[in-house]
């Protein structure tokens, strides 16, 4: 542990004090790819879970790997994403060159806030890192020089930081629960897991309702959603391909961390009543406010609220196949998102809009960020032959199990939201305009992640390494998930 | 202090800290919401240094300190700098619920808290002073929820969190071994620097005509899915 504080010193040191845009990009690009190794390390070789400090705060355990990796990939490409990205938005005028420094370090500040969440066996600790990536997340937003761009942060800081004083009330009582029902006064994850079936199912319901409301709302969860939409689509794309495939996470996690101590617990039947409701509402809302939108990146941003649902209730409806694919959904969503943002970016570049009323012929001007958009939209919609249509189908048939009335819903509302990106697709590619205009052309740093990203979710749809199957499945086993 | 005189004190701070909620909720001039509030954050303080002086625990006496430097003084200083450049004195209009409807809502709260949670924690509560911290915590984070639904202003709104953030402290203070008591109030206390750091530059770059525009969005907060 002193040796990674010691790194991080290092790092912030650096980013404070270098000087030129290529290397603060360079540190970037390099600590991300340093945590992506080291997750993936850590999953591949070390025996876990592996414990970093003395009181069991912080600790690596198969499910904290696996989210670390994710989101680490994810910064990675962001990181790399960000070099040709953030020279044209220089270029354009809408970041000052003298917001670079901060740009930056805020992307690392909010990649181990991530981190650190991940890693947080103790409660409070993930309660005060998930906090922490909401304001790295607000001073990314902001770095742009737009006036919309503060309202947005601050309507996000403000929705997630009330809803997360009500989680930290929930952490109070769980305390003072953990104090009377167990042997030790603790919020160590692992120590509440082992002794979950001691705990007074009343109150730890009610915990657990207060702790829901706070990381519901940073997954973007109805009706805490409404800071999501206008935030993902003020962001630079860079930052909304953060937002939306590493910092939603945080709250699923969370989520995740919490039931696997309720389904051993006699409140499990409430508990899980209570995600499988907000799941389904959620979905719900999402896709019929897909149907209208003239915005791509809010289109977006909506598909991430649903696909949040989807793994609200995926986790509600308990049972490993369930936890399975609600964990692939998510490595799944993410690079879908990643996809899906990094090409609106681009399209973003070339009309300097992404309302659909400015947008022509993009397949002409744009034809790498199209292409990306059309991959991007038909994983995320869960189209067969690319991953999401996978973890969709198996979650779909777990929950016809538990009713055949939800699965018919939650059918339909998918069908909106195809309905919605299918509408929107077909008036995006019909648009002409007879005015020719320059073209941006994008460079190799913006190219490449697209490429890649379009190549690793072709490849999952068709094809699941075993590694990612014996990950999956030990994360199910260690988390006891019945 | 023996126990039963500090329970005695402890238990009239609290009733003060209902009182000054109230204020808040009922008063229109923003000046006097920070007062109020301050006096709040400073009550706060007080509970947190006699409790100090009753267990001894350090973490208390830090809490103790910190509450009184960031809650009681320096918070209260900045908004008071940021109300200047906002050249808003009043709360004219507010949404839903007039002041003198709130307060009647509050009684609601309050008793609707003790019930819904009055049972349940009896279970694992230490004493009566635990119980009762639990039910004027709680309550004060929905007073503070009603303030940010019904006041239009932007900088009644922080007020309304910052009442919140004051409930969970209160809730926090009489489970004073739970872990990084301390690190959660720096952050909480950062956010909503953060929060009136970015208002504040956002104001002082602004026409006031400008700003005011800028602050419509903000009644629509909490409606879901506007965007």
């Amino acid at each position: 542990m002193i040796v990674v504080l010691l790194l991080l010193v290092l790092l912030f040191g650096a980013l404070v004090l270098v000087r030129g845009r290529r290397l603060l990009n360079l540190l970037t690009v390099a600590d991300a790819a340093v945590v992506l190794g080291a997750s993936l390390y850590m999953m591949a070789y070390s025996g876990l879970p592996v414990y970093l400090t003395g009181d069991g705060s912080l600790f690596v355990d198969m499910l904290s790997a696996y989210e670390v990796a994710i989101s680490c990939l994810v910064f990675l490409f962001a990181a790399v994403f960000a070099r040709g990205y953030v020279e044209s938005l220089i270029s354009d005028g809408e970041l000052s060159p003298g917001n670079m420094r901060m740009f930056y370090v805020s992307f690392n500040v909010l990649m181990w806030s991530v981190v650190l969440a991940f890693i947080s066996n103790n409660l409070a600790l993930l309660w005060i890192f998930a906090e922490l990536t909401t304001v790295a997340s607000a001073m990314l937003i902001v770095v742009l020089n737009a006036k919309d761009n503060i309202t947005a942060a601050i309507k996000y800081v403000f929705i997630t930081s009330t809803a997360m004083l009500f989680s930290f009330i929930g952490l109070i009582m769980l305390f003072a629960l953990s104090r009377h029902d167990l042997s030790a006064a603790t919020l160590n994850w692992d120590v509440l897991a082992a002794g979950a079936a001691s705990l007074s199912p009343g109150l730890f319901a009610l915990s657990f309702v207060l702790i829901f409301i706070g990381f519901a709302a940073k997954s973007g969860i109805v009706p805490f959603h409404a800071w999501l939409p206008p935030a993902h689509a003020k962001a630079p794309s860079d930052v909304s391909v953060l937002l939306s495939s590493s910092v939603v996470n945080v709250g699923i996690y969370a989520i995740i961390r919490m039931y696997a101590i309720g389904i051993h617990t006699d409140a499990r039947g409430f508990l899980s009543a209570l995600l499988i409701f907000f799941g389904v509402l959620t979905i719900a809302v999402a896709s019929f406010s897909m149907v209208v939108r003239s915005n791509l990146k809010k289109l977006v941003a909506f598909s991430s609220v649903e696909n949040m649902g989807f793994m609200v209730m995926g986790i509600g409806l308990g049972g490993p196949i369930a936890l399975f694919w609600v964990l692939f959904h998510t490595l799944a969503h993410a690079l879908s998102k990643a996809l899906l943002f990094f090409s609106a970016g681009v399209i973003q570049h070339q009309y300097h809009s992404v309302k659909i009323e400015s947008i022509y012929d993009p397949l002409r001007y744009q034809p790498l960020a199209t292409v990306g958009l059309i991959v991007g939209g038909l994983a995320v919609l869960g189209f067969p032959s690319l991953p999401l249509f996978i973890s969709k189908f198996f979650i779909l048939s777990q929950l016809a199990r538990f009713s055949v009335w939800l699965l018919a819903l939650v059918l339909f509302a998918l069908l909106v939201a195809a309905g919605g990106f299918g509408f929107f697709f077909i008036r995006l590619m019909a648009r002409d305009k007879p005015v020719k205009m320059m073209r941006f052309s994008p460079g190799l740093s913006i190219r490449v992640p697209i490429v890649v990203l379009m190549i690793i979710l072709l490849f999952m749809g068709l094809f699941i390494p075993d590694s990612l199957s014996r990950v999956l499945g030990d994360i199910v086993a260690a988390l006891r998930w019945s | 202090m023996n126990s039963l005189a500090f329970e005695g004190v402890v238990k009239v701070i609290l009733v003060l800290v209902l009182v000054s909620a109230v204020v808040i909720i009922s008063r229109r001039d923003i000046l006097s919401l920070f007062r109020s509030y301050a006096a709040q954050s400073l009550l706060l303080a007080l509970v947190a240094f006699l409790s100090f002086i009753q267990d001894g625990q350090l973490v208390l006496l830090y809490t103790s300190v910190l509450i009184l430097v960031v809650k009681g003084v320096f918070i209260p200083f900045i908004l008071k700098r940021a109300q200047r450049g906002m050249s808003i004195d009043r709360d004219i209009d507010f949404h839903y619920l007039q002041p003198s409807g709130s307060i009647l809502v509050s009684v609601l709260v309050i008793v609707g808290v003790y019930a819904a949670v009055a049972d349940k924690l009896k279970v694992v509560s230490g004493g009566s002073l635990f119980l009762l911290g639990a039910v004027l915590g709680i309550s004060l984070t929905l007073m503070g929820m009603m303030v940010i639904f019904s006041r239009r202003q932007v900088i009644s709104k922080i007020v309304g969190y910052l009442v919140m953030e004051n409930g969970v402290v209160l809730f926090s203070l009489f489970v004073s071994e739970l872990p990084f008591l301390i690190e959660v109030l720096v952050l909480m206390d950062l956010v909503i620097l953060v929060v009136i750091s970015a208002i504040l530059a956002f104001g002082m770059s602004s026409s006031l005509e400008e700003f005011h525009k800028s602050l419509n969005p903000f009644h629509d907060w909490f409606r879901g899915g506007n965007a």
